[in-house]
């Protein structure tokens, strides 16, 4: 595995982002956020903006307090930090940052290492899975490669693929599951071709582990029987 | 007396239900008197991480015409094992499951805070959750294949047994067919004739029960029947074949000439949708996901011809009459949202085009299925595409937070009676005791259904209290109400919420401080706000103004202290301090002003008030404005022109717009970039401060407003500018000492 624990932290620091809108297609579209930002269940809210004031009831409007007239050239620059003033307002919790580019260089997810798993994932799966839907399956793997060798997948797609193939060869099909999703949420144009082959293939594989355990518990307790009776037979 | 907001707040958090009095008017002359209508908003699916469903059947009352659940107010007698019905006072008998109970082991529905308990029961087969996605063609190619993709992530967004179906249409309709193996086939009907629910079953092959239904399995309890129909079938086993299928798809053949717009069925898309969903899957939860990008052209249903000389209708077009296709169209869509609703489904209108689509004659669809309605300029833009996404959030369990065939049930002490609901439902006609004469909004029953339904959807109920003048206060000077709300969760599981609510009756002459003290002006705005976009459906717009003026002006007669010829004198009470506020703003909102709104905005907008829990209406009633500046935290400040200062930012909420306007200094210094230079930090975290507060909004909303970042003298401070008060203006600014250059 060229990808080590912390690499991956830091890939799921950097899928926490928010791109702007659209705006070419839709005036004032609003910005775009990564599916990690959108499934966070989120620490501690901001306080809500849910206040009002109620206007004076002597019914004469406010006088502003600030004196600055419009029209006036800028009064100077604003209060400068050293100057005792108010706190500044408490910085955005981390997951609001927009990723700066790493200055560590890490080397990028290989092809192979992604792939190769990917294949003999799908070789697990031939006695067990009918054999269309493996030709679909590896037609898709088939596709992947194509598209990977062909330079036509971005970094973070190829990151976040090595991420999944780490997932799946440790049998974690749930974070397997949630990282095609997230490639699917934030990147559709590059995957669409081929993730639902992949995703096919993180079921298969998770129904084929269960029904391995479900043989090997039958099996171990068999051979426990039999230990048993043979233990009680020796003299 | 100042307890009181936190009461209503305690009450919010644990039942859902917001009252506009919480001390009740003893007598139907008085609460008359009252102005404000005794009403409660009720969001039946409120979120509560905190209340775990219970896994038994709720325990009813036996007498056959009342049937309320047992709940903290009835009286128990635990020796006995008998409990008296705190609605028709009938004795009845615990059931043998509750033989253990005593006062020191109490079953969870008789403990006081669970006024709001969920019951998950077994009822019968549990059947997937359905998509029929529809979507025109008739798109640019960058849209259609915007859209695309995001079906095709939705694919891995839906659980994997929920059943998926797909119908494209343009100048014709196609349904396809949906197999792993070969070639994939579809059903093309023309898109100009409409047909019965019939002859579309006879045409797809329905109707001979010719669907592939295996046996369900006997063994476990969690495994889903494989009932499914070559139209709709399972994720797990068509994902793949969706997938490519999706991928394929073109934009409409047939060539459109200049001048002209495309040919698009839309009519009888939905008509062969529902039909197939009726033929299919009647009585379950199933959504139909209509993806637009234009005007129905063709058929029933169409909203406007294909000459593009000739324009969509405006409201001076519908003012003058002169709106050609509009009665027609919405009939077409009544009747089709009408059986939708009687199947139990629920019908989303996603509308994408620059121009109107005709969201006027389909609102029914959505307003009456509980589906929902979005809006945007493009499927290629982030405002699509994330509420898109959005639709399948789940919560803290993991679950989606959609729900489905809703059935809400409403019981009242003999003293009420119910005059109707404004909200996403139809009624079911049960007529009952507990039934008024007077109607309002979706009246004459005491039962409504609501098909498509999640945790922020919000009813508002309007009561009538029949008791006679001068007759005494009911013993015990407490009225109640239950709600019942049976729904299908999206795990599949049957589930029944039941909330039960009482309140102190007072005698108005008497104690009148009482009952004003227990005002909810919020509450009270968003229901009489309700109250006045339902008239405006069928009034004239100036008649409901009027009206809205009239109640005002008797509410301040009846709760005012003023001297006579002194309007200086006039003061309100604390907890009616806000309301005269939220009627000003209410009526210039776009709600009930259709100036400057198309047809189908105003019934966007609309659609969306009608459904959104308080505080949402409220902000959508009066935006909330928040103040950013050196001199301190945030802090909220009028909806007034007298709030915008060269020195300060602004957050403006109006729910479907986020604006961020920089005062005119503040403008400067950002054009100086002293935010770049480290001795000026502070004013970097200023100008972050909205930002980071807007994101946080965007992030949870749904639909997601559109966002707006501008400054004094920008071309987008129009939106800020319509919604301030206009308190000054270059005409007065004088009469408060300001030097005009």
């Amino acid at each position: 595995m060229t990808c080590c624990l912390a690499g991956r932290a830091e890939v799921e620091m950097a899928e926490l982002y928010v791109k702007p809108g659209n705006k070419e297609r839709g005036w004032n579209d609003p910005p775009q956020f990564s599916y990690g930002l959108q499934t966070q269940t989120g620490g501690p809210k901001r306080t809500p903006l849910t206040k009002r004031v109620a206007a004076p009831q002597d019914g004469s409007p406010r006088v502003p307090t600030s004196e600055l007239s419009p029209g006036h050239p800028p009064v100077g620059p604003p209060p400068p930090s050293k100057a005792p003033g108010p706190p500044p307002v408490e910085s955005c919790p981390s997951s609001c940052v927009v990723p700066t580019s790493s200055p560590v260089i890490e080397p990028e997810a290989l092809l192979e290492d992604v792939l190769r798993p990917l294949e003999q994932a799908l070789k697990d799966c031939h006695g067990h899975t009918r054999k269309q839907l493996c030709d679909d399956i590896s037609r898709r793997l088939v596709l992947l490669r194509e598209q990977w060798a062909g330079g036509k997948l971005s970094v973070p797609v190829k990151k976040r693929m090595a991420l999944l193939v780490q997932e799946l060869s440790s049998r974690q099909w749930d974070a397997a599951d949630d990282i095609h999703r997230s490639l699917m949420v934030d990147h559709v144009t590059e995957v669409s071709q081929w993730m639902v082959g992949v995703k096919r293939l993180i079921a298969e594989k998770r129904s084929l582990s269960s029904e391995e355990a479900a043989k090997e518990e039958k099996s171990a307790a068999a051979t426990e029987n039999e230990t048993m009776s043979g233990l009680q037979q020796a003299p | 007396m100042a307890t009181y907001l936190e009461f209503i707040q305690q009450n919010e958090e644990r039942d859902g239900v917001r009252f506009s009095w919480n001390v009740w008017p003893s007598s139907r002359l008085e609460a008359t008197r009252m102005v404000v209508p005794l009403a409660c908003l009720l969001t039946p699916l409120k979120e509560r991480p905190d209340l775990p469903p219970v896994q038994y059947e709720p325990v009813l009352c036996s007498r056959p015409t009342c049937k309320a659940v047992l709940n903290p107010l009835c009286q128990v007698d635990y020796r006995a094992k008998l409990w008296a019905c705190n609605f028709c006072f009938q004795r009845n008998q615990f059931p043998p499951a509750y033989t253990g109970i005593s006062e020191v082991n109490q079953p969870a529905e008789l403990m006081p805070q669970f006024s709001t308990i969920e019951y998950v029961v077994q009822r019968g087969p549990q059947t997937p959750l359905i998509f029929l996605y529809v979507v025109d063609t008739c798109l640019e190619e960058d849209d259609l294949q915007a859209l695309k993709e995001s079906l095709q992530m939705s694919l891995s967004l839906l659980p994997p047994d929920a059943l998926v179906g797909l119908i494209t249409f343009g100048r014709m309709v196609q349904v396809h067919e949906l197999s792993c193996e070969g070639i994939s086939k579809s059903y093309v009907f023309r898109g100009t004739k409409d047909l019965t629910a019939k002859q579309i079953q006879d045409m797809l092959g329905l109707t001979k029960s010719a669907m592939p239904m295996q046996q369900p399995r006997p063994a476990q309890a969690q495994e889903h029947s494989f009932i499914s129909s070559r139209f709709l079938q399972p994720i797990h086993k068509i994902d793949m074949t969706l997938t490519d299928l999706l991928g394929e798809l073109q934009r409409d053949p047939w060539p459109v000439t200049q001048g002209k717009r495309p040919l698009r069925s839309t009519g009888v898309a939905l008509s062969i949708a529902v039909g197939l969903l009726e033929g299919t899957f009647p009585n379950t939860g199933a959504r139909i996901m209509l993806f637009t990008g234009g005007p129905p052209t063709q058929g029933p249903g169409m909203v406007v011809g294909d000459e593009l000389k000739v324009p969509i209708r405006s409201w001076h077009d519908i003012e003058k009459d002169n709106a050609r296709f509009m009665k027609k169209a919405t009939k077409h869509y009544e009747i089709l949202a009408n059986r939708t609703a009687a199947n139990g489904h629920c019908i989303d209108i996603y509308a994408c085009a620059l121009d109107q689509t005709g969201l006027l004659e389909m609102k029914c669809c959505t307003n009456l299925t509980g589906g929902h309605m979005v809006m945007g300029d493009s499927f290629n833009t982030s405002l699509f595409k994330q509420t898109f996404q959005r639709i399948f959030s789940k919560d803290f369990n993991g679950d989606f937070r959609m729900a489905f065939g809703a059935t809400l049930e409403v019981k009242t002490s003999r003293e009420l009676k119910i005059a109707g609901v404004i909200g996403p439902c139809v009624s079911l006609n049960v007529k009952g005791p507990c039934v008024s004469e007077n109607e309002l909004g979706v009246a004459g029953t005491s039962q409504w259904k609501i098909c498509g339904l999640d945790p922020t959807t919000t009813l508002g109920i309007y009561f009538e209290v029949v008791n006679q003048h001068n007759a005494p206060i009911p013993q015990g000077g407490r009225g109640a109400i239950q709600f019942v709300t049976q729904y299908q969760h999206s795990s599949t599981q049957r589930r029944i919420r039941v909330t039960t609510i009482a309140r102190n009756w007072a005698d108005a002459q008497s104690q009148l401080r009482h009952i004003e003290a227990a005002f909810d002006q919020e509450a009270a705005a968003v229901l009489m706000a309700r109250l006045g976009v339902f008239r405006a459906e069928s009034e004239e717009g100036p008649d409901v103004l009027r009206w809205l003026d009239r109640q005002l002006i008797r509410l301040c007669q009846k709760f005012g202290q003023y001297n006579k010829e002194d309007p200086s004198s006039f003061r309100l009470s604390d907890s009616f301090s806000l309301y005269p506020q939220f009627m000003f703003h209410l009526r210039r909102s776009p709600f009930l002003q259709v100036f400057n709104n198309s047809p189908d905005e105003s019934s966007y907008y609309r659609h969306h008030f009608a459904r959104q829990d308080l505080t949402q209406s409220l902000i959508m009633i009066q935006p909330i404005l928040y103040s950013y500046s050196f001199q301190g935290p945030p802090e909220p400040v009028l909806l007034d022109s007298s709030s915008i200062l060269a020195d300060r930012i602004l957050l403006m909420d109006t729910f479907f717009q986020i604006v961020i306007y920089l005062g005119e200094t503040i403008a400067q210094w950002r054009k100086a970039g002293y935010q770049d230079m480290p001795e000026y930090e502070n004013f970097k975290h200023l100008l972050q401060a909205p930002l980071d507060d807007a994101q946080e909004i965007l992030q949870a909303r749904f639909p997601m407003p559109r966002y707006i970042n501008t400054e004094h003298g920008g071309s987008q401070a129009r939106f800020l500018l319509s919604k301030v008060n206009p308190s000054q203006t270059h005409n007065n600014l004088f009469a408060w000492g300001q030097v005009m250059k």
